[in-house]
């Protein structure tokens, strides 16, 4: 009886096998990863007159359609810890090309960047209307899944698979690298693809099968974010970054008396911002704005050692804080050089991810694409990510447009060449900026600490080249 | 008066040893096939010896897509159609959304074009593919005199299955061809025959009513030598050396004084276009058709 029962089961196992293996579904484009860059180039490329006959099918791992999809329609009270600085330009993208309407009750557009030095609070005061928006990334990938659904098309034009992993790469032709890799999916689902495309994140598994270099550093630093209530809505609505000896601490703003925090910091640190109590970190952020380095410092150790009560520690920094606001000439300037003070933390909104720069050697090969941080991976400090990956899309949709009018296989190494061509540069300029403000601001070495205070002073004052930043800033380089 | 001296040039004496290899007039010489069998591996190798030439099939396409684009008419009276130098007088977004809307009507009149195309000296097929992907075409049919790149030609092809059953390549010299077409290409292929004339006549004679010749070739000139031989294929080396030879060159006014003289009501030429290379960008048009490498449009009349 046994025995026989594990024959079955070996046959249907076999069947499981072979069936899998037996026809693979023909696609034109193969996305792996549903982030904000995967599903912007799916509706982009179902939105564009030249490409929307493209077969396309996009995997992700996470529950798409049960966990991110009805964000749309029914959104939470609260904002999501996940929030990025979106440009112009991406944001344009997004609603022109990709057809999305995100949820605008929900993004907030800044008016500018105040940039100031946590040790010589030499300050750098951009101002620029509407230079970026910050918006949850739920709200980016629930609207352009939304944006799907209504275009209702058939499975033959799009297929979206989500809860599905990809199981294994492998060109159909071993010898050829030219010849369509076949994608096998852990539900036993295999395609073979003209074009497979990784928008898979940092450890992008079509990058490794691409066999494509990436190169880089992890800084030895995270990231932490929260999402805050502020104790009254802004007086200015910009962004607020002070940079730290231990790195870059950011305010920015979201709608009402809403914001959201980086604050990138050690291993460390990182991990004590997370096991504090919430009414501990809020009082650490809004110290962080205003106290000098050695206060921070102080308090950093007090709580490690766990010498410090809520009561105290509060009152202490509540106490420095109006010395602080003392010194200054008037009190108008408090809202004007710190941020609106915190009044608590979402509870469970607080996560830590580490901080790196890496940069692909190239982002095609035949048959392969990689778009977002399958790519690259930035320094959250510059807010340029996301808008990275936005701009590679847009880069791709323009060289698979111009292919298919030419009548190119738009899998073909030619097709894809101008992709790369147009997007690396401008990525290395922005990796390269983002990753010298790091090290420049990275240190308590009085010389640079002299030198760097200069410079932001003298740029704070050349308008032009003040200009030129915000600008780069807020087009992502183009 | 023609000159003819220069119509001559498209019709030197035959060789005794290429009549005798085919006894085809529209055949090439052997030096030429062996000279394109080596190439035949590397073929479709986009980073290979070839680049230059995928590069230009670009270019290629994009005068083709135009040609034809503007031979079509919109007479919808909803449509508004711009004028000279439009774009300087609207802002972007309104230029923009007349070339939008215009683009579509012309894709809408194209969708039932379904064109048949001859491709001749398709080589490895890099033209011949594209043609056959573009939704205007139903079918195209390749022709080349060397075995192996019609091989290569046939396995590339065979791995692109929206290809399938749109896509013919034959080993065969273009007098054995038979039918009509509406579309024929004869691109980067008189300057490696020994009798262009032959082409151009058997080319026409297979070209359907209103349908339409395209061709390419090169200059004789100090310039093409200098770019296509001396700089392309010894300097560079971007080209294979051996591909060119400047004797086999033809002038655009060449091809032109030919149409004069042997259909001199029957033709009409839509566009010349010299194109020349930029190294690091691909190659570009420009209006002097009297220099370097040319592309050109005759349209067949009633």
């Amino acid at each position: 009886m046994l025995a026989r029962s594990a024959i079955v089961r070996k046959y249907a196992l076999r069947k499981l096998a072979s069936t899998a293996t037996a026809t693979p579904k023909l696609t034109d484009v193969l996305i792996v990863g549903g982030g904000p860059a995967g599903l912007t180039l799916a509706a982009a490329l179902k939105s564009t007159p030249r490409l929307q006959h493209l077969k396309t099918t996009l995997v992700d791992a996470s529950d798409l359609m049960g966990k991110v999809a009805p964000f749309y329609d029914s959104p939470p009270e609260n904002f999501t810890n996940r929030v990025v600085s979106l440009t112009p330009p991406s944001k344009s993208f997004i609603e022109t090309k990709a057809g999305a309407r995100m949820l605008e009750d929900r993004i907030q557009p800044y008016d500018g960047m105040y940039v100031t030095d946590g040790l010589t609070n030499a300050t750098l005061n951009m101002e620029k209307d509407s230079m970026a928006y910050m918006v949850e990334i739920l709200n980016i990938q629930s609207s352009l899944l939304k944006r799907l659904e209504e275009l209702n098309l058939p499975s033959e034009s799009l297929q979206l698979m989500d809860n599905t992993k990809v199981a294994s790469i492998e060109y159909s032709d071993p010898e050829d690298t030219t010849s369509w890799p076949i994608v096998t999916l852990d539900n036993g689902e295999v395609f073979k693809t003209r074009l497979l495309v990784g928008a898979d994140g940092f450890n992008s598994p079509v990058r490794k099968f691409s066999d494509i270099q990436s190169r880089g550093w992890f800084y030895n630093r995270f990231g932490v974010v929260a999402t805050m209530k502020l104790e009254y809505p802004p007086y200015k609505l910009r962004g607020w970054q002070r940079f730290l000896p231990t790195g870059p601490i950011a305010h920015l703003a979201l709608p009402d008396d809403n914001a959201t925090l980086v604050w990138s910091t050690t291993e460390p640190l990182s991990r004590l911002l997370r096991e504090i109590t919430p009414e501990q970190f809020t009082g650490l952020v809004n110290a962080a704005f205003v106290l000098e380095d050695s206060d921070l410092k102080y308090f950093y150790r007090q709580l490690e050692k766990g010498t410090i009560s809520n009561e105290k520690l509060l009152e202490d920094i509540n106490f420095r804080t109006e010395q602080v606001y003392d010194s200054l000439e008037n009190d108008d300037l408090i809202d004007e050089i710190y941020p609106p003070r915190v009044k608590s933390i979402l509870g469970p909104s607080r996560a830590r991810f580490p901080l790196k720069m890496f940069h692909a050697d190239t982002y095609c090969k035949d048959r392969i694409a990689l778009v977002g941080d399958a790519a690259h991976a930035t320094h959250p400090l510059a807010g340029q990510g996301l808008n990275m990956g936005q701009g590679d899309v847009e880069a791709l949709i323009k060289a698979l447009e111009k292919a298919s009018m030419r009548g190119h296989d738009i899998g073909s190494l030619l097709s894809l060449q101008p992709f790369w061509a147009e997007r690396y540069p401008i990525n290395n300029m922005l990796l390269g900026m983002t990753d010298k403000l790091h090290k420049i601001y990275g240190t308590d070495f009085a010389p640079i600490v002299a030198l760097r205070s200069l410079g932001v002073s003298i740029m704070n004052k050349v308008g032009p080249l003040k200009n030129l930043i915000s600008g780069t800033l807020s087009d992502s380089g183009k | 008066m023609i000159p003819r001296v220069t119509v001559r040039r498209l019709v030197p004496q035959l060789r005794p040893g290429v009549a005798s290899l085919r006894f085809k007039t529209t055949s090439a010489s052997k030096d030429e096939i062996g000279h394109f069998q080596e190439l035949a591996p590397t073929w479709w190798d986009v980073n290979g010896s070839q680049r230059i030439l995928h590069l230009m099939n670009n270019s290629r396409l994009d005068f083709i897509q135009r040609i034809i684009r503007q031979s079509v008419k919109v007479e919808d009276p909803d449509t508004y159609i711009p004028g000279f130098q439009y774009k300087a007088f609207f802002p972007q977004q309104v230029s923009q959304g007349i070339e939008d809307d215009l683009d579509s009507k012309i894709n809408e009149k194209l969708k039932d074009a379904q064109f048949n195309v001859l491709d001749i000296g398709c080589g490895g097929g890099i033209l011949a593919e594209c043609l056959a992907r573009l939704p205007i075409t139903r079918h195209v049919t390749g022709v080349d005199l060397t075995p192996d790149v019609i091989k290569v030609a046939r396995e590339h092809s065979a791995k692109d299955p929206a290809l399938s059953g749109k896509l013919e390549y034959r080993l065969q010299a273009l007098e054995e061809v038979e039918g009509t077409y509406d579309l024929v290409t004869c691109f980067e292929m008189l300057e490696h025959v020994d009798v262009p004339a032959e082409i151009l006549r058997h080319a026409w004679m297979r070209l359907k009513p209103q349908g339409i010749l395209f061709l390419s070739t090169i200059n004789r000139d100090f310039i093409s030598w200098f770019t296509t031989i001396f700089m392309g294929e010894y300097v560079l080396k971007v080209v294979p050396k051996g591909t060119h030879h400047l004797t086999k060159y033809i002038k655009s006014s060449e091809i032109k004084e030919w149409f004069q003289e042997n259909e001199p009501h029957t033709h009409k030429i839509l566009d010349t276009k010299g194109v020349m290379y930029r190294p690091f960008n691909g190659w570009a048009e420009h209006d002097c058709p009297d220099i370097g490498n040319y592309f050109m449009a005759i349209k067949k009349l009633n």
